[in-house]
């Protein structure tokens, strides 16, 4: 096995530039599709139109940001803020008036509903001021009011209609994780694919002959087509970790998953190979498959767009989707080892399923 | 030391493989002539355990290997018809490599390479990548791939097939001394005559999967001692002088060839006059009349009606 894997490496030596430009590529997709400055920072643009919109404008603009650092609020001239919206730059933009507000809304999305939520919010808690303070030192009320707010007496938590903790969904992070994989499955079907080279060059059987043993041949090939994916992964995962910025919570976490996954890949990779039986054929078969993969998974959409049952249960064969999704929960939801049983347990199902039938269609090609 | 009892292997409507039988002395070297498609690397394929036969068995040393192959992959260092190397590896690297999987002794690993590259003639460039070599260099590598362990039998399947003189010699010549020096029991396989002939102790003939003859070189010549192969260069060939021909007394067949009839008959027949007559009335000249020296390919011809190259 290790005689194996070594002729594999030597081979990759010489011609690393693949696997190098993979994680270029990773890295490029995720940038050019994942701008996630729009989904880190929201910004709301604000106006008014009443006579002395200058002065609304200046001192809601003071108060909204002194409430969330999530949220920006920016004053914008009333046009560019419609058109924002409309045209989907901007998820809500907010008609200031004295003391009332308007909404400027173009779709239902959570965003929308997180910032309807921090504007009434200022909104209610100024009117309390007003009405506490009969309008006479509000500053000082208001200050009174900000040192209490930081311990309150009672906390009230958003939730979603599912019970979950209402979150602000990245999809910029799920794109991260949607194009690492994506790509990695490349890598990964690629160096399977050494099987059927093996095979039909004869090779294989100069083994077969060896006293290197069957399971000692493929133990060889997919080990090493697995420590590439990780490979891949990993370096692209830190990456984005410590030198672009993104907050992946727990990192072993998100590793054990890549790990996961790229067992499972192996696996599915395998059983093209087997279906394929030469190296021709999967190279023709396996690039055209795997891109339909990461969208009948919902890679490319936020949670719940894809809503056909048939194409999410097909999409629930491949492990893609359950990676994507507990990575997302990493990241995002505070996940712990526990909410990742379920895809961890899938992943490998997925991965022993595919293996034994893949093993079998290759051995089957004799005689 | 090893043998094939009625081997056999019928591939859906194929009998590619006809109950052969043939056996390998230790220290012997054996050709298994045929021309292409006759089953040579089917039977190889067999011996050397990567296919399971049809019916029959392979025997070595008494014992069957086809339950248990291990035994038979310990003695044996097969030569794939095709190279079965790493293009993107090195020589030194592909014979590393294939070193590793036979565990042989990282000391005397290295060892056994330098010996096999030199023998096939490619110590000094055992640096260079296979996919830079010509057909027949990958083709010496390909034969040095398989001697690393030292097997007691090695097994050859057409290793010339078209390369060029040099690299041929090379490789006709490892095999000499192998077999000479090392004592390496060798079982060759090719459909050029002229290397059984060179190589051989003994040869086995096959066609359509079946065995036709088998022998030392000489007892198969002596099949022959019996006829006269005579060549006649005519002008030009007609139907009815073949017939003619033909029916003259003694004469065995007759058969077109590019520049005349080959003729072959019972031994010491004189047919000159008549032949000569024949073409006369006939209205051809004869440009040219040989009565040949026997050799395999006659004894092939014989046996089977037709060339090992068609
Ligand atoms: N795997 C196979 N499946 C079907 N037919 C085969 C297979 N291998 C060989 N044959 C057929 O068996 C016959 C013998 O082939 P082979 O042993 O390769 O001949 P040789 O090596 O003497 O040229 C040929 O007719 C060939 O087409
Ligand atoms: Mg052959």
């Amino acid at each position: 096995m290790k005689a194996v894997m070594k002729a594999q490496w030597m081979k990759e030596k010489r011609k690393p530039y693949l696997i190098l430009l993979f994680i270029g590529l990773s890295i490029l997709a995720t940038i050019i599709f994942g701008d996630t400055s729009e989904f880190e920072e929201q910004t709301v643009p604000i106006f008014s139109n009443e006579a002395n919109a200058e002065e609304i404008e200046s001192k809601w603009s003071e108060l909204l940001n002194e409430e969330d650092s999530s949220m920006k609020f920016v004053i914008t001239d009333e046009e560019q803020a419609r058109a924002d919206v409309s045209e989907g730059r901007r998820n809500a933009a907010v008609q200031l008036m004295e003391d009332d507000y308007q909404l400027i809304v173009a779709s239902d999305l959570p965003y929308v509903l997180q910032i309807e939520q921090l504007v009434q919010q200022v909104f209610t808690k100024e009117a309390w001021i007003q009405a506490a303070t009969g309008g006479e030192s509000v500053a000082d009320a208001r200050d009174e009011i900000n040192q209490l707010m930081e311990d309150p007496p009672v906390q009230v938590e958003t939730r979603t209609t599912s019970g979950d903790e209402f979150q602000d969904y990245n999809m910029g992070m799920q794109l991260l994780f949607g194009f690492s994989l994506f790509i990695v499955m490349f890598t990964i079907g690629f160096k399977v694919n050494g099987i059927n080279n093996d095979k039909v060059n004869g090779i294989w059987d100069r083994l077969i002959l060896s006293p290197v043993s069957k399971s000692g041949m493929y133990a060889g090939h997919l080990l090493y087509s697995f420590l590439v994916g990780i490979f891949q992964l990993t370096a692209v995962f830190l990456i984005f970790r410590y030198l672009m910025g993104y907050d992946f919570e727990n990192m072993w976490m998100i590793l054990t998953l890549a790990a996961v996954f790229t067992l499972s890949m192996v696996s599915v990779a395998m059983l093209i190979a087997g279906m394929t039986k030469t190296p021709e054929k999967f190279y023709m078969i396996y690039p055209s498959v795997i891109p339909i993969i990461p969208i009948i998974s919902g890679v490319y959409m936020p949670p719940g767009t894809l809503t056909n049952p048939i194409i999410t249960f097909i999409g629930d064969l491949f492990p893609l989707s359950h990676a994507v999704e507990a990575m997302m929960g990493v990241a995002l939801f505070d996940y712990g080892w526990t909410d990742l049983t379920l895809p961890i347990a899938l992943m490998l199902l997925i991965g022993v399923i595919c293996m034994g039938i893949g093993i079998n269609m290759v051995e089957r090609g004799k005689n | 030391m090893l043998e094939t009892v009625k081997l056999s292997k019928t591939f859906k409507n194929i009998k590619a493989v006809d109950e052969i039988d043939l056996y390998l002395n230790r220290g012997e070297s054996v050709g298994l002539l045929g021309p292409n498609g006759a089953g040579k690397s089917t039977t190889i394929s067999m011996i050397s355990s990567l296919m399971k036969p049809t019916s029959g068995d392979v025997l070595l040393n008494g014992k069957s290997t086809i339950k248990d192959p291990s035994e038979i992959r310990k003695v044996l260092g097969v030569v794939p018809q095709e190279i079965a190397l790493y293009e993107e590896l090195s020589a030194y690297e592909n014979l590393k490599f294939f070193g590793e999987v036979y565990s042989v002794d990282k000391k005397r690993l290295e060892e056994r390479i330098q010996y096999t590259l030199e023998m096939v003639g490619l110590k000094e460039r055992q640096k260079g990548l296979i996919k830079t070599f010509s057909g027949g260099m990958k083709r010496r590598v390909n034969i040095a791939a398989a001697l690393l362990h030292e097997p007691e039998i090695l097994i050859l399947d057409e290793p010339t097939v078209g390369i060029d003189p040099q690299s041929r010699n090379h490789i006709l010549e490892t095999v000499k001394r192998l077999n000479e020096e090392q004592g390496t029991t060798v079982l060759y396989t090719s459909h050029y005559m002229e290397e059984v002939e060179q190589l051989c102790d003994r040869v086995y003939i096959v066609d359509h999967g079946k065995l036709v003859a088998s022998g030392t070189i000489n007892e198969l010549l002596s099949i022959l001692s019996s006829e006269d192969t005579i060549q006649i260069q005519l002008s030009q060939t007609t139907d009815s002088l073949i017939e003619k021909v033909s029916a003259i007394d003694h004469v065995l067949r007759v058969d077109e060839t590019k520049e005349g009839i080959r003729v072959i008959s019972k031994k010491g027949s004189n047919l000159l006059s008549q032949i000569v007559q024949i073409a006369e009335s006939e209205d051809l000249q004869i440009v040219h009349f040989e009565v040949e020296v026997p050799s395999l390919e006659d004894v092939f011809l014989h046996l089977t009606g037709k060339t090992l190259r068609d």
